[in-house]
C-alpha cells in the first residue's frame, strides 16, 4: 500500500513536470536569436542591460534574447554556449568572463557569432582570437580604460585638495577592480611599491591579492583599506570611518554596501558603477560626490556588431580582424550631471536608440562608422 | 467484580501485510495487576502500546473509564491517565535527568525573562525520583552518566509523577538488577493498593506469576487464554504461549562442573576506574563461567575489557598462547565473539539485512583469496546459520530491525558462531527473549561447551547462572567477591549473599 | 527462503525492491521527458545530449568516489574545492613540464593527498571527518584562488594549451573512463570484504567496532577512493575546458549530495548504500536541472530552477525514507 503511494507521489511529480514542459513548447518565431551569457544576474547594472535588450532592442528589431542563469565557471559557460547552439541561436553576447578563450573556441566550433559586452580580452588573447571568423568583436572599457577611470577619480579628489582617503578595493583580485584601484592610487599622485607605472602596479597588486596600505606612498595618505563583500567588512568600514578620512574612494559597489554608514558619518565618497536609481539617490541626497558609470544602453553597439555579422556584414578593422572598440565611463559629480545620463538613457529614448543604432547596422556600415559613433558616446 | 477501567474491543493492527494483532479484546479492572505474556512477536507490546498512545490500531475500539479512548501520542495518553515504560531505552542521553523527566514541560519552569528555573526543576526531579524510592539519582545529573538500569528508573519516575490510573510496564525487569526490581515491585503493589491498574509484560514466567493477579497469554497476535491467580500453572501457561509442550532440558542436565585443562582466555589484575578493581579471571576451554552481581558491579565492563572494547588502566588480557588482546581486532583474530547486553545498539545493525549481520563477522571463512565475496558462497554461509539456529525470517534479505527480539538475538549468535568463535563473551544473552528461544539458546550453549568452546556468561538472572555455569564468579563494587563451583546445592540466596 | 514457521510475511522486501528500482525509473522518465521537450521545441538533441553528458560525467565520477565516504555515514563538503585544487596543480605541473603524464600524476597525487589529509586529521584529532572537510573546503578554495589569481593575473584564470587535451574531449573516451572507474568502485564496494564492512560501519558504527572492524582503516580506503574520483573529475574538467578559475567546480560538493539522494541512497549511508546511486542520481540531477531550465526558459525568474529542484529533492528524500520508516516494526 505504502509502495503504491510512493510510486504515485513520484509519478505525480514527473507528470507535473511533464505538464509544465508541454506548456513551454513554443518555438521562437524571431529572425535573430541571441544567447546572452550572464555571470551576475541580480546587480542593477545587469538588470539594466537586460531591460534594454528585452524591452527596447527586442521591440525595435526582430530579435529574441535568451539568457543563462548565473554562470559560475568555464564549464558552465561552455555548456551554455552549446545549449544556445542547440537552440538555434545565431550569436552569443558575453557578459561572463570565466574563460573567454574557451567561449570563443566553442562558438567557433558551433559556427555561432560571438561578441563581448562586458570587460575585454587582454592584449595577448585578443591577438590570438581577433582573426577568428565567428569572433564579431568587443565593445567596452579595456583594462587601460579601467585604469584611466580610477586615475580620473584620484585626480578629481587630488584637485579638491584632499590629503587623506580610505579605499575600498571591491573584489580584488578581480582584474577590473585591480586596474581601477591602481588607477586611483596613480591619480592621487601616490605610488604603490615605489612605482606609478600601470603594469608594475597591477603586477604587485595581483601578487599581494589586495592593496597594502604600507606600500602606498605620496602626498595623499591612505588611512584605511578594505575589500570583499559588504557583510564581511562592516567592522572594517567602522574602523575606516574612525580614522576620519576626507574621502572614501571605491572602485565598485560602494553604494550597495556602504551608503548609509558613509552618509551618517558625513564622509564624501566616490564609486565606479552604473547610472542606476540607487546611485541617483546617493548623489542627490547623500554623500556620493563622484560617480564614474556605465549606462544601460551602452551595450547597444555590441548588438549592432552581432546583427551585422549575422546579416552577412561582419565588421572588420583595416586588417580584416575583429574590432575592439573602447568605451569610456561617463562621470557625474552632482544630481544634475547624473540626470543628464540617467534620465536620458531610460524609457523609450535610450542613448543608443533605434535611430542611432540604425546608423551602424546595415550592409554598407564600415569599421570607421562604428568607431566614430562608439568612441563619441 | 467491579466494572473495567480499560476496555479493548476487537483491536487489530497491521504493519503492511503483517498482522500483528488479530481482533484482540481485553478488559483491565481497577486494583488489578494484569500480566501479559507471550513469545516475541506475539503482540503483547503492540496491544499495550496502542492503549498507551504509541501507535494507532488498524481497527477496533477502546474505552477508558467508560469513555472512548483514542490518544494521539504517549504524552496525551499519560496526561489522560495511561502511562507506559517501554522495553528499550525511553530516555535521551544528551540532557540531564531533570530535563528527561520534564521533557515537553520545560516551559512550566520558565521565569518572567524566559529563563528556565533549573534549581526548581532539579528539585522537583529529585522529588520525582524519591517518589519511586530512589534517593541516589539527582535531577542535575547528566543522563549519559547513568547506567542502563538507572536510566530505566528515571523513566519509571517520569511516568509515575503523573500518577496514571493505569501503568504499563513493558519488559522492564530484565533491564533492572535485584534492587531495581524491588523498587518496581513496590511501585506496582502501591498502584494496586490505591485502586489503580498495572499491565505488566514480562518473559519471566516465575516473576510474572509472582507479581500478577491475572495473566493473559497472547500468541501470533491472538489472545489465547486468560489465567486467574488460582489457575496459574507454569506448564499450562508455557503450553499456551508456544502452542506446544516444551521438550528436553531447559538448563544443563548435568550438575557437575567440567572443563578442559587448557586456559582459553585470562585477565590478570585488571583495573578500570571504579568498575574493575584488581580483577583476575581465567576461562578454560569447554567451560561456562558465569558472572553475577548487581548491574553496576562492573561485570558488563569486564566483558568489554576481555573483548578489547575497553582498555584497562592496568592489567592485561591474554589468550592461551600468550597473545595480548589489545582491541576488538585482536580479539576477533583470536576467535573471540562478544554478544552485548545492548543488542540493538551494539550487536546488530538494524537497518541491515539478516544476511549482512550474520555475514559481517565471518567473511574470512568464505572470501576467495581472502577478499573477494561471492553471492553464492555468502548466501550458503548465512543459510547454514539461519537453519542451524532456526531463525524465523522471511528471507536473508529481511531487515534485522523487522525481527522479533528472540530472532534478533539468534542473528547475533549466528554471527559469532558462524565465524567459528572459540571464546564467547555473552552479556545478558537472553534479555528480552521468550521462553522458547531461551531454551534453544541454553541448549546451544551446552553444545558449544561440549565442542570445547569457552563461554563467559554475564547475567543478572540467578536461575540462568546457576543452571548453566560450571563456575559462578560473583562481583561487587568492581571486585570478584566469591567463586562458586557448580553444584546442586548452589542457590540464589548463596549468590545474593556475596553480591549485596 | 523461509525458515521456521513465520506465519506472517513482511511486505517490506518487495517494497524495498520497488524503491530500489525507482531511481532507474526516474532516470528513464526524466530522459524521455528531456528528449521530448528538446524535440518539441525543435532544438538539436544531439548537441544537448553531448552537453548533458559532459556536465554529468564530472559529477558522476566525483560522486561515485564520494559514495564510499557517504556510505560510512560521513560526507565530504570539500570535494569541489579538492577538484579545483587538483586541477590547479595539474595546470601548474603541465605548464612547468609540458608533460601530460606528470600532469596526471600531479592531479591524482593532489586529489588523493587532499582526501587522505582530511581523514588523517579527523583520525588524529578524533573529530568527525566532515568537520575536517569543512576546514579543507576553506583552505583549498583560498589556496587555489591565490594561485589562480596570482598566476592568472588579468586573465582571471590559468590554463593549459587547448591542443593538449582536445583529442580527449570526446564521448567515447569519457564513457570509457567513467565505465572503468565505475567498475573498479563496483568491484570494491560490492565484491570485497572492504566494501561490505564500509556499509556496516555506516549502518552502525558501534556494532561495527564491536565486530572488530576498524573505522580508521576503512575511512582511509573511502577517502582514497573519493580522492581517485576527485582526480578523475579534475582531469575531465580540464579536458572539457582547459582552464581553471577560482570558481571552477565550486558547486560540485552540494551537487554530489543531491545526486546521491536522487540515486536512491540514504543520506545516512549504511546498509542501503548503492554504488550506482551516484551514476543514476548524477545524471538524473543534471537532466532535471536541464528540463527545468528548458521549461522555465529565459530565466523568467532567476532561482526558480533551484527552488523547484529543492522541492523535488525533498520529495525524493521523503519517498525513499517512507518505506524504510514503516518497515521497522515495533515489537
Amino acid at each position: 500500500m505504502k509502495t503504491r503511494k510512493m510510486t504515485k507521489t513520484m509519478l505525480t511529480g514527473i507528470a507535473l513536470a511533464g505538464a509544465l514542459a508541454a506548456t513551454a513548447m513554443t518555438a521562437s518565431a524571431a529572425d535573430l536569436k541571441i544567447g546572452v551569457l550572464v555571470a551576475d544576474v541580480s546587480g542593477e547594472e545587469a538588470q539594466g542591460f537586460r531591460s534594454y535588450y528585452e524591452n527596447y532592442i527586442a521591440e525595435n528589431y526582430d530579435v529574441e534574447f535568451v539568457y543563462t542563469d548565473a554562470l559560475e565557471d568555464a564549464a558552465g559557460e561552455k555548456a551554455a554556449i552549446e545549449k544556445f547552439a542547440s537552440q538555434g541561436c545565431q550569436a552569443i553576447i558575453s557578459l561572463s568572463s570565466s574563460d573567454r578563450a574557451t567561449q570563443i573556441d566553442t562558438c567557433d566550433e558551433y559556427g555561432v557569432y560571438y561578441a563581448i559586452a562586458s570587460g575585454v580580452l587582454d592584449d595577448e588573447l585578443f591577438e590570438t582570437y581577433k582573426g577568428y571568423e565567428y569572433f564579431a568583436g568587443q565593445v567596452g572599457p579595456g583594462n587601460a580604460t579601467e585604469f584611466e577611470a580610477g586615475k580620473a577619480m584620484g585626480e578629481y579628489f587630488k584637485a579638491q585638495g584632499v590629503t587623506s582617503v580610505a579605499m575600498y578595493g571591491a573584489f580584488i583580485p578581480n582584474p577590473m577592480h585591480v586596474f581601477r584601484a591602481a588607477g586611483v592610487i596613480a591619480g592621487l599622485g601616490d605610488t604603490y611599491g615605489g612605482t606609478n607605472d600601470m603594469y608594475e602596479m597591477i603586477g604587485q597588486i595581483f601578487a599581494d591579492q589586495k592593496i597594502d596600505p604600507a606600500k602606498v606612498e605620496g602626498d595623499v595618505a591612505l588611512t584605511a583599506y578594505l575589500q570583499g563583500y559588504g557583510d564581511t567588512t562592516t567592522d572594517e568600514i567602522n574602523a575606516a570611518i574612525q580614522k576620519e578620512p576626507e574621502a572614501f574612494l571605491s572602485v565598485g559597489m560602494a553604494t550597495t554596501f556602504f551608503t548609509q554608514m558613509l552618509n551618517e558619518a558625513g564622509i564624501p565618497f566616490a564609486d565606479i558603477d552604473s547610472f542606476t536609481q540607487a546611485n541617483g539617490t546617493a548623489i542627490k541626497e547623500g554623500q556620493l560626490v563622484y560617480l564614474a558609470g556605465k549606462y544601460s544602453s551602452s551595450i547597444g553597439p555590441v548588438f549592432a556588431l552581432i546583427k551585422n555579422a549575422v546579416d552577412g556584414n561582419p565588421i572588420r578593422d583595416e586588417e580584416g580582424n575583429a574590432p575592439s572598440f573602447s568605451q569610456g565611463y561617463l562621470v557625474a559629480t552632482d544630481g544634475e550631471s547624473f540626470d543628464e545620463y540617467y534620465v536620458a538613457d531610460n524609457g523609450d529614448a535610450p542613448i543608443y536608440d533605434k535611430e542611432t543604432l540604425d546608423s551602424i547596422i546595415g550592409a554598407d556600415v564600415t569599421y570607421e562608422d562604428f568607431k566614430a559613433l562608439v568612441e563619441s558616446k | 467484580m467491579n466494572s473495567p477501567i480499560l476496555q479493548l474491543k476487537e483491536i487489530s493492527k497491521q504493519f503492511g501485510t503483517v498482522i500483528a494483532l488479530d481482533h484482540v479484546s481485553l478488559d483491565v479492572f481497577p486494583g488489578e495487576i494484569r500480566g501479559l505474556i507471550g513469545e516475541n512477536g506475539s503482540g503483547k507490546s503492540t496491544i499495550s502500546s496502542i492503549a498507551a498512545g504509541m501507535q494507532k490500531a488498524t481497527s477496533g475500539q477502546m474505552f477508558f473509564r467508560d469513555e472512548p479512548w483514542n490518544p494521539s501520542s504517549m504524552i496525551e495518553a499519560l496526561e489522560g491517565g495511561i502511562g507506559m515504560i517501554v522495553q528499550e531505552s525511553g530516555t535521551i542521553p544528551g540532557i540531564s535527568v531533570a530535563e528527561n523527566i520534564f521533557l515537553g514541560e520545560l516551559d512550566t519552569f520558565r521565569g518572567r525573562l524566559g529563563m528556565i528555573d533549573r534549581k526548581e526543576m532539579n528539585r522537583q526531579a529529585d522529588e520525582a525520583m524519591r517518589g519511586i524510592g530512589v534517593d541516589h539519582v539527582k535531577g542535575s545529573m547528566p543522563l549519559a552518566s547513568l547506567d542502563f538500569q538507572t536510566r530505566k528508573l528515571v523513566e519509571i519516575a517520569k511516568v509515575n509523577r503523573k500518577h496514571p490510573d493505569i501503568l504499563v510496564i513493558d519488559e522492564t525487569s530484565t533491564a533492572l538488577s535485584h534492587d531495581g526490581r524491588e523498587i518496581m515491585y513496590r511501585l506496582i503493589r502501591r498502584y494496586r493498593d490505591e485502586g489503580k491498574a498495572v499491565i505488566f509484560i514480562s518473559h519471566d514466567l516465575d516473576e510474572i506469576m509472582e507479581v500478577c493477579d491475572t495473566l493473559t497469554v497472547l500468541r501470533d497476535g491472538e489472545l489465547i487464554r486468560t489465567f486467574t491467580k488460582d489457575e496459574f500453572d507454569p506448564d499450562a501457561i508455557r503450553t499456551s504461549m508456544i502452542g506446544r509442550e516444551l521438550k528436553g532440558d531447559y538448563y544443563r542436565s548435568d550438575m557437575q562442573p567440567s572443563r578442559m585443562q587448557e586456559v582459553a582466555l585470562s585477565g590478570e589484575h585488571l583495573y578500570l576506574g571504579e568498575e574493575l578493581q584488581d580483577v583476575s579471571i581465567s576461562l578454560h576451554k569447554g567451560e561456562i563461567v558465569g558472572i553475577g552481581g548487581l548491574s553496576s558491579c562492573g561485570m558488563h565492563t569486564l566483558g568489554k575489557v576481555l573483548f578489547g572494547a575497553a582498555k584497562p588502566e592496568q592489567g592485561t588480557v591474554k589468550t592461551a598462547d600468550g597473545r595480548e588482546i589489545k582491541n576488538e581486532q585482536t580479539a576477533m583474530a583470536e576467535g573471540i565473539g562478544y554478544v552485548s547486553k545492548d543488542r540493538d545498539v551494539e550487536s546488530l545493525c538494524l537497518s541491515a539485512s539478516v544476511r549482512d549481520n550474520i555475514a559481517i563477522a565471518g567473511m574470512d571463512k568464505y572470501a576467495l583469496g581472502g577478499f573477494l565475496i561471492t553471492n553464492f558462497k555468502e548466501k550458503a554461509y548465512v543459510a547454514q546459520q539461519v537453519e542451524a539456529l532456526s531463525i524465523k525470517c522471511a528471507g536473508q534479505e529481511q531487515l534485522t530491525g523487522q525481527l522479533s527480539g528472540g530472532n534478533k538475538q539468534k542473528v547475533v549468535f549466528g554471527k559469532w558462531i558462524g565465524c567459528g568463535s572459540s571464546i564467547l563473551i555473552l552479556d545478558c544473552p537472553t534479555r528480552g527473549v521468550d521462553i522458547g528461544v531461551k531454551q534453544a539458546m541454553y541448549q546451544l550453549m551446552t553444545e558449544l561447551k561440549q565442542q570445547g568452546k569457552a563461554i563467559l556468561l554475564i547475567s543478572e538472572e540467578m536461575p540462568e547462572l546457576i543452571g548453566m555455569s560450571d563456575r559462578v564468579l560473583v562481583m561487587k563494587d568492581g571486585k570478584i567477591t566469591k567463586e562458586l563451583e557448580r553444584s546442586p546445592q548452589l542457590t540464589d540466596a548463596v549468590i545474593i549473599r556475596y553480591m549485596i | 527462503m523461509e525458515t521456521g514457521t513465520l506465519k506472517k510475511k513482511s511486505g517490506g522486501t518487495a517494497g524495498r525492491h520497488l524503491v530500489d528500482l525507482l531511481p532507474f525509473l526516474a532516470l528513464a522518465v526524466l530522459f524521455a521527458l528531456f528528449c521530448a521537450i528538446v524535440k518539441g521545441k525543435g532544438y538539436r538533441l544531439d548537441i544537448y545530449l553531448k552537453t548533458i553528458f559532459n556536465q554529468g560525467v564530472v559529477l558522476a565520477v566525483v560522486a561515485t568516489g564520494a559514495i564510499f565516504i557517504y556510505t560510512l555515514g560521513s560526507f565530504d563538503i570539500s570535494l569541489g574545492a579538492s577538484t579545483l585544487f587538483a586541477a590547479t596543480m595539474g595546470v601548474l605541473t603541465y605548464n612547468a613540464t609540458e608533460s601530460l603524464p606528470l600532469m596526471l600524476l600531479a592531479i591524482f597525487g593532489t586529489a588523493i593527498a587532499c582526501s587522505l589529509f582530511s581523514s588523517a586529521l579527523a583520525s588524529a584529532f578524533h573529530i568527525p571527518a566532515f568537520v575536517t572537510t569543512v576546514a579543507m573546503l576553506s583552505v583549498l578554495s583560498a589556496v587555489s584562488a591565490q594561485i589562480i589569481t596570482t598566476r592568472g593575473g588579468s586573465l582571471g584564470g590559468i590554463g593549459i594549451p587547448k591542443p593538449v587535451v582536445k583529442p580527449l574531449d570526446n564521448p567515447p573516451f569519457k564513457i570509457a573512463l567513467l565505465a572503468a572507474f565505475f567498475l573498479l568502485c563496483f568491484f570494491v564496494f560490492q565484491l570485497t570484504k572492504a566494501g561490505r564492512r564500509q556499509k556496516f560501519i555506516g549502518g552502525n558504527l558501534v556494532c561495527a567496532r564491536l565486530t572488530g572492524i576498524s573505522y580508521n582503516k576503512y575511512a582511509i580506503l573511502a577517502f582514497t577512493m573519493a580522492g581517485i574520483g576527485v582526480g578523475l573529475g579534475a582531469f575531465l574538467t580540464l579536458v572539457y575546458t582547459p582552464s581553471v578559475t577560482a570558481t571552477t567546480a565550486s558547486g560540485i560538493g552540494m551537487s554530489i549530495f543531491v545526486a546521491i539522494v536522487f540515486g536512491g541512497m540514504p543520506i545516512s549511508g549504511g546498509a542501503r548504500s548503492r554504488i550506482h546511486a551516484a551514476l543514476v542520481g548524477g545524471f538524473s540531477y543534471i537532466l532535471l536541472n536541464n528540463i527545468l531550465e528548458l521549461v522555465l526558459e529565459g530565466g523568467s525568474a532567476y532561482g526558480l530552477t533551484q527552488i523547484v529542484s529543492a522541492v523535488f529533492f525533498l520529495a525524493v528524500v521523503y519517498v525513499t525514507s517512507m518505506n524504510y520508516r514503516t518497515a521497522l516494526l515495533p515489537r
